[in-house]
């Protein structure tokens, strides 16, 4: 198979995925029944009511990255250049998750009018666990190896390759994936050390079963982050061996590279399907409560992104969406890490 | 059990002065052992919602009351019990002040003692 077969297989895969997601995500609002829309109790009829409208408008809007995608791969089909397929779908990873998360949050805004009474009143008592939690609590020591050891093999290994014969080899084309790939990997440590920080107090009256769904979700979070790193190291690795492959045994190792990536992606995509069900489980069994606001969050943050040192968190919840407070020390070093991704790219200059 | 800080809308007190007295409790069962960092000032701000200036003021207040050492640049750790310099009259003027208010309510001795005795026990470190 040539490697443009691949990537339109991997493609149709991503689509039979999303399919699947569409459905998860259309029946997210009535996972706790019909007395709620998402984590908002609503009043008797909200659904023969006001609501069907907002259900509606919430369903319509998970189609916005199918608008995106069919049009831009048309073109790409039309152009040939079924490379950028990879790209396309990379792009609609981003998409679909921040179209999901705006979404969300704009429903249960416009649901809030036809809340229960009861829902208006923040629960009386919050509580924080000071329980310590480290990076390393969460990581697997075998893994971290793993993970290390491959990526010093494969930069030793294109060390040796370039010295061997520096003036044959371009220097971008024998470091640029795997740096690249090295930037990624550290981009997901960032993340992990985020998530493994992050706290938010829970209401006192079901505390443990809010913390019980929190952990699970770190976890599963953090897992995730592993599965990326893991998938990252696996690339520098193979790039070592693709560079020294000869011609004839190029193809052969091409093949079998993107099959074991296919039979890798289905694995994790069964996995990622069965511990989200798992996830909902334990998340149903605690209520959602609203919690006080101290700082009155709506009037501090009024637009997307915002400065307020006195209330030092990264995400504030204004009265149009959350808003990005850039005081909080990991909005500077996030931007820096995105502005680092822009610079390796325009040195790279992958994809030219 | 968890180590968990409250805070209470309810709760008369002003919430820098739940914060202080929720870590003291802590210190007191033991949960924050001489040594241990608490969270900068920064962070706690930030993971309950809080203004920056009402968890600093619940830090300056432990560290007047010898219960924490505030370093500059590396955090704030839980103080040893020997460094606390409070005299015996400064720690005992809280109890009076609570006695005070249970008797005036009309609440017998022996109640008081009971109830004083039931309190300690969750206070007091664990196994202690």
């Amino acid at each position: 198979m040539q490697i443009n077969q691949f990537i339109v297989l991997f493609y149709i895969f991503f689509w039979v995925v999303r399919i699947n997601g569409c459905f998860r995500r259309g029946r997210q609002p009535l996972i706790r029944g019909p007395e709620w829309f998402f984590n908002v109790p609503v009043q008797h009829g909200f659904y023969t009511g006001a609501g069907r409208k907002i259900l509606h408008r919430y369903w319509m809007r998970m189609f916005i990255p199918f608008a995106v995608d069919i049009p831009v791969a048309i073109g790409i089909f039309l152009s040939g250049h079924l490379l950028l397929l990879n790209w396309l779908i990379a792009g609609l990873c981003v998409l679909i998750h921040v179209n999901h998360s705006y979404s969300v949050d704009l429903a249960e805004r416009q649901a809030q009018p036809f809340a229960a009474p009861e829902a208006e009143r923040p629960a009386a008592s919050m509580a924080l666990s000071l329980k310590p939690r480290r990076l390393r609590d969460y990581a697997d020591r075998k893994v971290e190896w793993a993970l290390a050891l491959a990526n010093i093999v494969a930069f030793a290994w294109l060390v040796r390759y370039y010295l061997a014969a520096p003036e044959h080899h371009d220097l971008r084309l024998v470091f640029g994936v795997p740096v690249f790939l090295l930037y990624l990997q550290i981009g997901m440590l960032f993340v992990k050390r985020v998530v493994v920080a992050w706290r938010t107090p829970v209401p006192q009256a079901q505390a443990a079963e809010h913390m019980e769904a929190r952990e699970e979700t770190r976890k599963f979070y953090l897992r995730l982050c592993d599965w990326n790193r893991a998938v990252a190291a696996a690339g520098i690795l193979f790039w070592p061996i693709e560079m020294s492959a000869s011609p004839a045994s190029l193809s052969r190792l091409l093949s079998a590279w993107f099959v074991a990536w296919m039979v890798i992606a289905v694995a994790v995509t069964l996995w990622v399907e069965i511990r989200r069900k798992q996830l909902v489980n334990v998340a149903l069994r605690a209520l959602p409560v609203k919690l006080p606001d101290f700082l009155h969050q709506s009037e501090m943050a009024r637009w997307p992104v915002c400065y307020q040192p006195s209330a030092p968190m990264l995400m504030l919840k204004g009265a149009h969406g959350y808003s990005l407070n850039l005081a909080n020390a990991l909005a500077p070093i996030g931007a820096a890490y995105m502005a680092g991704l822009v610079a390796l790219f325009a040195l790279l200059r992958i994809g030219h | 059990m968890a180590m968990f800080l409250t805070i209470d809308t309810a709760d008369p007190r002003p919430i820098y002065q739940q914060i202080a007295d929720g870590i003291k409790e802590l210190i007191a069962r033991g949960k924050l052992a001489e040594g241990a960092s608490l969270p900068p000032v920064r962070q706690l701000a930030a993971d309950l919602g809080i203004n920056l200036n009402t968890i600093a003021t619940a830090y300056r207040e432990l560290q007047k009351d010898g219960l924490i050492v505030i370093k500059h640049g590396s955090g704030s750790v839980v103080a040893s019990c020997t460094t606390t310099e409070r005299s015996r009259d400064e720690l005992l003027r809280p109890l009076r002040t609570a006695l005070t208010e249970l008797v005036l309510a009309g609440v017998s001795s022996s109640k008081i003692l009971n109830m004083v005795a039931r309190e300690l026990s969750m206070v007091a470190k664990e196994g202690k």
